[in-house]
C-alpha cells in the first residue's frame, strides 16, 4: 500500500521532470517515457523492491538528459537561425538587384528591411511548424501555405497601394483565418487541413463578393490570380489531409 | 535515409545495444531497456534519459523508426509506441560487427604470436 502511494508521487515528480526537455523531444517521447518510467515501478513493486532507488538513479539520469537535449535543442535553434537568416539574405538579393535593373523600382532602406523581417519571419515559421511532424506531405504542406500566405499577403499590400482602396484589406481576413485556425489546431495535421480548406474558401468568398475595381483587362488578371491562390490553399490542405490520414496509419 | 558518416563512423555504446535490441524484432521503450539488460547480462544498465536521447538520435539518422502503436498484452491496456529497425540501421549494425570482427582478429592474432614468444 505504501508503495502504491510511493509509486504515485514518484510517478507525478517524474512527470513534471519531463516537462524541463524542450518542447518537441517532450512531444515524441514524453510518453514513452514516462510509460517506461512506470513499467520500471511496476517491475520493482512486483519484486517487492524499494522504489526509492530507483527514483532517484532515474530522476539523475532523466536530469543529465535534460541537460544535454537542452544544449543540443539550443544550438540547433542557433543553426537554424543562421541557416534562415542566411537565406533571407539571398533572397533579398533578388528585390535588391532587380531594383537596379527596374525603372522606377525606388525601395527606400526601410522598405528592404521589412522585406528582410518577413522572409526571416516565413523562414524561422516553416522551420518551427515544419518539425512538427515527420511526414513529407506536412512539410510540403506547411511550406505551400506559407508560400502562398506570404505571396498573398504581398500582393494584396500592392494591390492596396495603387488602388488606394482600402476594401481590399479585407483579402487579409484569409490570412487571420489561416492563423487563428492554426492556433486552434495546435498544428495538427487534420486541424490544419481544415483551416486551409476555410482560407481557400473565404479568399473565394471575397474575391466573388468585391469588386475589384479595376479596368476589366486587369479585372480578369487579378480573378486568374487569386483563382490561383484559391488552388494552392486547396492543395495545401489536402497535403495535411494526407499526413493526417497518413498519421492514422 | 541515414547519413553516410552514421553507417560507416563506430557506435556509441548505447546505439549499438539499442541496435542488438532491435534487432530480433520491435520493442517498446521498456522492452528495448529488458532487452539491454538481457543481451549485456546485466553489465549494462540504461535509463530513460540515455535510452530516449540516444533514440532521438537513432531516429534522426534514420536507424530507427516507430513502428506502430498498440496494446502489449503483457504489461497492461496502455497502448505503446513500438520501435523498429530500418535497412540503414540493420547495415549501421552489420558493419559496426564486422568493425568488432576484425578488431577481435587482430587481437587473437596479435596475442597468438605474444604467446608464441613468451613460450620461447
Amino acid at each position: 500500500m505504501a508503495t502504491n502511494v510511493a509509486g504515485r508521487r514518484y510517478r507525478m515528480w517524474y512527470a513534471m521532470l519531463l516537462r524541463l526537455y524542450p518542447r518537441p523531444f517532450r512531444e515524441k517521447f514524453g510518453e514513452g517515457m514516462a510509460q517506461t518510467f512506470d513499467d520500471l515501478c511496476r517491475e520493482h513493486r512486483d519484486a517487492k523492491r524499494r522504489l526509492f532507488g530507483l527514483a532517484l538513479w532515474i530522476f539523475f539520469e532523466t536530469s543529465v538528459g535534460i541537460v544535454r537535449e537542452n544544449s543540443l535543442h539550443m544550438s540547433q535553434l542557433g543553426k537554424t537561425m543562421l541557416r534562415v537568416a542566411l537565406g533571407s539574405l539571398a533572397l533579398l538579393m533578388v528585390p535588391l538587384v532587380a531594383s537596379r535593373l527596374v525603372a522606377g523600382w525606388n525601395w527606400n532602406a526601410g522598405a528592404f528591411l521589412f522585406v528582410y523581417v518577413l522572409f526571416f519571419a516565413t523562414g524561422m515559421a516553416y522551420a518551427v511548424i515544419a518539425r512538427k511532424m515527420d511526414a513529407w506531405s506536412y512539410k510540403a504542406g506547411v511550406g505551400l501555405a506559407l508560400v502562398t500566405g506570404f505571396a498573398l499577403g504581398w500582393s494584396n499590400m500592392v494591390h492596396v497601394a495603387d488602388s488606394e482602396n482600402p476594401a481590399n484589406l479585407v483579402y487579409y481576413g484569409v490570412l487571420a483565418v489561416g492563423v487563428i485556425g492554426a492556433l486552434l489546431a495546435r498544428l495538427q495535421a487534420r486541424g490544419l487541413a481544415y483551416t486551409l480548406f476555410a482560407m481557400a474558401a473565404t479568399l473565394a468568398l471575397i474575391a466573388g463578393m468585391l469588386p475589384s475595381g479595376a479596368p476589366p483587362h486587369l479585372a480578369r488578371n487579378m480573378a486568374v490570380g487569386r483563382a490561383v491562390f484559391v488552388a494552392l490553399f486547396t492543395a495545401s490542405g489536402l497535403m495535411f489531409r494526407h499526413a493526417s490520414l497518413a498519421g492514422l496509419k | 535515409m541515414a547519413k553516410k558518416s552514421t553507417a560507416q563512423a563506430p557506435l556509441t555504446p548505447a546505439v549499438l545495444h539499442i541496435l542488438l535490441a532491435l534487432s530480433t524484432g520491435e520493442r517498446h521503450g521498456y522492452g528495448i531497456m529488458k532487452q539491454v539488460e538481457a543481451d549485456s547480462q546485466g553489465k549494462a544498465k540504461m535509463g530513460p534519459g540515455t535510452l530516449y536521447g540516444s533514440m532521438a538520435r537513432m531516429m534522426g539518422a534514420g536507424l530507427i523508426r516507430e513502428s506502430d502503436k498498440r496494446v502489449d498484452p503483457e504489461m497492461d491496456d496502455e497502448r505503446r509506441i513500438y520501435y523498429e529497425l530500418t535497412g540503414a540501421g540493420r547495415a549501421a549494425l552489420q558493419a559496426e560487427l564486422q568493425r568488432y570482427r576484425s578488431v577481435v582478429a587482430v587481437a587473437k592474432a596479435r596475442f597468438a604470436k605474444g604467446s608464441l614468444a613468451h613460450g620461447h
